[in-house]
């Protein structure tokens, strides 16, 4: 994730100089498993409403929950501290952006490292069974090795697209129209198949 | 000419998001066929691939994470490291509302459009309306619709709309002619809900030769010979009583000019009516909609995908504005519904009809969220 893109999700002003951070909401939330009664700030419902999308577009390209939920900590944390209790109407877009953006730089810099796999392999480790195990962890090294191998391009619009965002809402997230998706979608998916290549699906 | 690939993608997810021209060029051309064979193929690959990862969150204890991440972050935060925030440009309440009420004007909308969609073969004919479908429109469709409007007179009926808050479920339910639906709250809307009733009221629409010969010469073409007894004709959609359910926000208090949109946080409304039923004197409805899916003015391609429909009778057509919406068919609780979307995600709208009621659910909540307060309905 770019501030370049939130400021032009937002037209927001990032300015070193003031202003205080504002303390997220949820530290007062009560230590107990209950559902959490009514929501008061934008900020707060905007968490409940997206964060398992915003998790789940990381995990599209991270094939990793943990690792999601991460990156979903730190894309809520950082649109917090940028615009505060009530992040306006185009927030949800900014977080998918920002999700598969923060992901892809996760698995790219890992793969500049040469340790990429080191991590994300103890995901799958307590299978029941070996051989599923096995299978699993292959075709999620597969997915992160081709996103992160295809051009970020692809790898975002295959991320929020296959996440579960409408075309409308990858449209919005991608700032295209909505007829671009359908042509961004088809390219990616087919550099996406020849880079795993049949044999790994 | 040929679809684009990204049409041909479309159309495996979203079928409804495809026009009829589209649609009938493809079951006829061998070359599309074949690219789409292979768009399918890749794609279907790519879902494979993805299938595997879909995650399992515990929202409860992300809210606590994040809350003690951030009582660190603020701990830690320099001064001089902090962002000046800057509120974003939101989008107008007002025109959310306009989007809010532009969903429940679906329902509305859907009984306007049996003007060109009733099934009703006899005089006096009842329309029971039990499925939705999509019909894709551009901006300028929208613009050539409204000029139907050249092609006879449109009454607004004896009766004005008025919404009247009720105190409870179960009065509104009353004067709505329909049994009490149970909802289950919405998450993330604040306040109880509250209860309104819109009175019932009857919409017209009277074609007149004279009129629509001089529409069709503005729009440059002549008007199609004239079924007997067509001139004078009037449909009149009868609009039931209906139950208003809303949740952060007073529909009763904003149509009548008091209140105000809230500053912040999701609204829901929820509309349930009895089916609106449809009478025709003059001609039949099957009559008079053929008629003006062939006069000029009407964009060939509305009208295709209305004759596309071919189940008149059971079918109501639900403009859906493509540029800045998607729609897709949806099952509530074993009745075929239809869900459509605002391009940003936030705004959702879903309608549906059961056991002679037309539900519409409509709020400044994603698409989940809508289907499941409509599944919620009982």
């Amino acid at each position: 994730m770019s501030q370049s893109r939130g400021r032009r999700c937002f037209s927001g002003v990032v300015d070193s100089s003031a202003a205080p951070v504002h303390a997220v909401p949820f530290v007062s939330v009560r230590p107990s498993r209950a559902p959490v009664v009514a929501t008061s700030t934008g900020f707060e419902r905007l968490f409940v409403a997206e964060y398992a999308r915003v998790t789940a577009i990381a995990a599209r390209v991270l094939a990793d929950q943990a690792a999601a939920e991460d990156v979903a900590q730190e894309v809520f944390l950082d649109l917090h501290r940028r615009f505060g209790n009530d992040p306006g109407a185009q927030a949800p877009a900014w977080l998918h952006a920002a999700a598969v953006h923060r992901a892809l730089n996760a698995i790219r810099s890992r793969r500049r490292r040469g340790a990429r796999e080191e991590r994300f392999a103890t995901g799958v480790s307590q299978s029941d069974d070996p051989q599923a195990a096995v299978e699993v962890a292959e075709t999620r090294r597969a997915i992160r090795a081709a996103l992160a191998r295809v051009p970020a391009r692809d790898a975002t619009v295959l991320a929020l697209r296959y996440s579960g965002l409408s075309y409308a809402e990858t449209a919005t997230a991608l700032g295209i129209g909505v007829n671009g998706v359908g042509t961004r979608l088809r390219r990616a998916e087919a550099r996406l198949r020849k880079e795993v290549g049949d044999a790994s699906l | 000419m040929h679809l684009s690939d990204g049409t041909l993608r479309r159309s495996l997810d979203e079928p409804v998001a495809i026009d009829a021209r589209s649609r009938g060029h493809l079951e006829s051309c061998d070359r599309c066929r074949r690219r789409l064979a292979g768009i399918t193929a890749d794609a279907t690959s790519a879902g494979a691939m993805f299938a595997s990862n879909r995650p399992d969150v515990d929202i409860d204890a992300a809210r606590l994470r994040l809350g003690a991440a951030e009582a660190s972050a603020v701990a830690l935060t320099a001064p001089g490291r902090n962002i000046r925030h800057a509120p974003a440009p939101r989008r107008p309440l007002g025109t959310w509302g306009g989007r809010a009420m532009a969903g429940i004007a679906c329902a509305a909308g859907a009984s306007v459009l049996l003007v060109v969609s009733g099934g009703a073969q006899d005089f006096l004919s009842l329309f029971q309306p039990s499925k939705f479908a999509a019909v894709p429109v551009t901006a300028t469709d929208v613009r050539s619709l409204a000029g139907l409007t050249g092609y006879g007179t449109v009454t607004g009926g004896s009766t004005p709309l008025r919404i009247t808050p009720e105190a409870n479920a179960a009065a509104a339910a009353a004067l709505a002619g329909i049994p009490a639906p149970e909802i289950s709250a919405p998450a993330g809307v604040d306040g109880a809900p509250r209860y309104a009733v819109v009175n019932g009221t009857d919409v017209s629409f009277t074609f007149l030769e004279r009129l629509a010969r001089a529409a069709a010469a503005r729009s440059g073409g002549q008007l199609p010979a004239l079924p007997a007894g067509l001139d004078g004709s009037t449909l009149t959609v009868s609009i039931n009583p209906a139950m208003v359910i809303s949740y952060g926000l007073d529909v009763s208090s904003l149509y009548n000019g008091g209140g105000t949109l809230p500053s912040s946080g999701a609204a829901v409304v929820v509309v349930a009516s009895r089916t609106p039923t449809v009478s025709s004197t003059g001609v039949t409805v099957g009559t008079l909609e053929n008629y003006l899916l062939s006069v000029p003015g009407i964009p060939t391609g509305v009208a295709a995908e209305i004759r596309a429909i071919r189940d008149p009778e059971q079918t109501v057509p639900i403009p859906i504005p493509i540029d800045v919406a998607s729609a897709s068919t949806v099952s509530i609780n074993g009745a075929s519904g239809l869900l459509i979307g605002d391009s940003t995600g936030i705004g959702s709208v879903v309608l549906w009809q059961h056991n002679g009621v037309v539900y519409v659910v409509a709020g400044t909540v994603n698409a989940a969220d809508a289907l499941g307060i409509a599944r919620s309905v009982r």
